[in-house]
This record gives structure tokens, sequence and C-alpha cells, in this order.
């Protein structure tokens, strides 16, 4: 299946951002640019995670440093919910085995 | 409708400055900031607040009418309107004109408090920030079945369709996000995000431990002695099995990749775990009775 790409320059006009911000989120390993034909595109899938690093950096004038540490912390805060989720189904089968 | 004290909200002083409230606000946002705080709608509605807060008392303009009227908010208006008729009295020349607040800011995000006091919508009178729209959040009921296997389902939210994909393996009380389907943004800002939490009911049968499953199965007292085969059902059709000789009630029985499919993992499963209940027989007859005496006595 094809993924559906954005060019870069538009996201970055709509966004009112400089590329080169765009640039060193890739760098970071923060999200992933595809280039074609001599023109950056970003998958729509990455668009999401980009759009988070922009509020994180304008509403919170985080650095990218900054957004690098929260998002590998917003990681494995999403991976710990979702383990807590677990062990309280795991709790709940054990309760009802003592009913 | 309440008096809201974004001073309190803000934990600053009234006599706050400008660069007081601007590092007040930096602090709480970056706390409560729903991109840092995902599926925490306490966090989302305290973020709201402090927005609110920040609104009022960053705007010299409002600050001065919140300060001027305080709790006497609901006669606000009543109260300009009376100052300014004194006012005209006392000087023709120098009529209060009042503060016209124009909407525009998506009053949707803000108190019926503000609302009431700054016009419908508040209004942002210097700056015009894009603001993401607000999230959704909705629950949908499923049952065990119905998680096993990857399905689409239509959901109304907001009164809008939304087409959703459910992935197999979706556990109890987990939440989705759906980016973009929340409530549109505000001065061209991004849309919310909805956020699904799946409840999955308990089944009477098939009891779930994350991607295994486990199930209780009878087995009559001569079969478990003897030994036989047993047709079980399982959550992907029957099968059938092999009860050996001399089965001891309580046994359990595992069958590797016939439990829950594991999430967003394809053709992996859990197992599912057979636990053999041994039914000994009840009224029995004379010559029944009779047998087992005799076997007693081996």
């Amino acid at each position: 299946m094809e993924t559906y790409l954005i060019p870069v320059e538009d996201i970055c006009a709509y966004h009112h951002v400089e590329i080169n911000f765009i640039h060193s989120l890739e760098d970071f390993g923060l999200i992933q640019t595809t280039v074609k034909k001599q023109s950056v595109f970003l998958p729509i899938d990455e668009l999401s995670k980009l759009e988070q690093y922009l509020r994180l950096a304008n509403d919170l004038q985080i650095n990218l440093e900054g957004i690098h540490a929260v998002s590998h912390l917003l990681n494995q805060l999403q991976n710990m919910q979702q383990e807590i989720t677990i062990l309280q189904n795991e709790l709940n089968y054990y309760k009802q085995l003592n009913q | 409708m309440d008096y809201i004290d974004y001073y309190k909200i803000l934990d600053l002083k009234k006599d706050a400055t400008t660069e007081d409230i601007k590092k007040a606000y930096r602090k709480l946002a970056r706390k409560h900031h729903p991109d840092l705080n995902p599926n925490n709608e306490e966090a989302n509605k305290k973020f709201q607040q402090i927005n609110e807060a920040n609104e009022v008392l960053s705007d010299p303009e409002k600050r001065k009418k919140y300060d001027k009227y305080g709790k006497d908010w609901q006669h606000a208006d009543q109260l300009d309107a009376q100052q300014q008729q004194q006012r005209q009295y006392q000087s023709q020349s120098q009529g209060y004109g009042g503060n016209s607040y124009s909407g525009g800011f998506g009053g949707e995000d803000f108190s019926d408090f503000f609302s009431s006091m700054f016009g419908g919508g508040g209004g942002r009178s210097s700056r015009n920030s894009p603001f993401k729209g607000q999230d959704y959040s909705a629950d949908l009921q499923l049952n065990l079945l119905d998680a096993y296997t990857t399905h689409k389902q239509t959901l109304t939210v907001n009164g809008k369709q939304v087409r959703i994909t459910i992935p197999a393996g979706v556990e109890n009380g987990q939440k989705i996000k759906l980016p973009g389907y929340g409530a549109p943004g505000v001065n061209n800002g991004p849309p919310g995000d909805l956020y699904i939490k799946f409840n999955i009911s308990d089944d009477p049968k098939f009891k779930r431990k994350g991607n295994d499953i486990y199930i209780q199965e009878e087995v009559d007292l001569y079969t478990a002695i003897l030994g036989g085969e047993k047709i079980v059902e399982t959550l992907n059709g029957k099968v059938k099995l092999k009860v050996p000789e001399g089965t001891q009630p309580d046994t359990t029985l595992r069958l590797k990749g016939k439990g829950f499919p594991v999430y967003k993992k394809d053709n992996q499963f859990g197992d599912l775990y057979i636990k053999w209940q041994v039914k000994i027989p009840t009224n029995l007859n004379a010559e029944q009775k009779e047998l087992f005496e005799k076997l007693s006595k081996f």
C-alpha cells in the first residue's frame, strides 16, 4: 500500500515553521521524511507526531533536546499505561476466581 | 455558574506583574499540557482553566474588567451602564464606552463564567494564535468475541459518523487515539483528537488473562478414570481432545496458540488453558452402588 506523502514545504507554510526545524527533528530521530524528485515529503502517519512537536515547541517553548527527552518519556508513559491496563485486567481475573 | 478566581488558578497574587503571569502560565502549562498528559482528562480540564485564566489576566483590558467587578461579575454590564450614566451626568465629554469583546476564539473551550463576562466566544484582542481543538472521548462496549477479531465499527461522535477499525486483541480499558477526529481547531489550529476507550464485558465461559484464555470443562468420572475423548468449544471453533486415563480433577491442559490474538501482531495468539472438572455421579442405582462398593474393596 502506498503511503500518502505531504510536501514538507506545505507543512512549513501552513504552520509557519522553518524547514530547519523539520530537519533537526529528523536528525534527532523524531520524525522521518522521504525525498522524491529532489523534494522532501512527510508521510501522513508522521504528521500528528510532527504537530505534537510543534505544539511543544510553540506552546511551551521546549527546545529540540527537550522535545527529544519528552518524546522518550511519553513513549515510556504510554507503555506503562498499557501495562497498568493489562495488570488491572489480570487482577480482575484473580478477583473473580476468589469470589 | 460560579465565580472563577483566575489568580488562584495561576497561583498568583492580585498585584502580579505581566511577567509574573507569563511565568506562572508557562510553568502550569508545561505541567498540564495535553500533549504531556496523554489520556488524562483531568489535566485537559486543568489546561483549559489555565488557558482561560491566562487569556484574561494577560490581556490588560480584560484583567482590568475582571479586577474591577470581581465577584460582582454577574452585574458587570449593569454596573457599567450605571457608571456610564453617572459619568455622562458629571461630564458630557467623557463617556465610558465599555469594552467590546468580539467572539472568534471558540467559546466552547471557555467556561460560562468567561463567556458571560467577556462575551460570546471570548476573543483575543491582540493575539490570534492557532489552538488545537478540543479532544473528544468515547466509550465503546464490546464483548469478548468482538475483541477476538479485527472488525470495523461505525460510531457517532458529536453528530459525526466515524468508521473505525478495531484491531483484534484490544484489552479491556485500553484507549486508542484517532488523531484529528476531535473538535475543529481555532484560528487554523489543528483539530483535536478522539480517544476511544474499550470496555470489554466478561464472558461467562471464557476468562481472559492477557492473551491467554481459561475455561473449565466438565468430564464424567468414567472418562476421567478410563480415558476418552471430549469435544471442547474454543473461541475459533470446536476441537476434539483426548482425555488421558486417570485424569485428576482440576488437571489443566494447555492448547498452544488457541488463546486470544496478540494486539497488532498478525497470526500470534496466546494459549488456551482447559481445567478438567471431574463430575461425580449422583443418584446411583443399586447396581451402580454395588459396583462401586466392589471397586472400593480392591
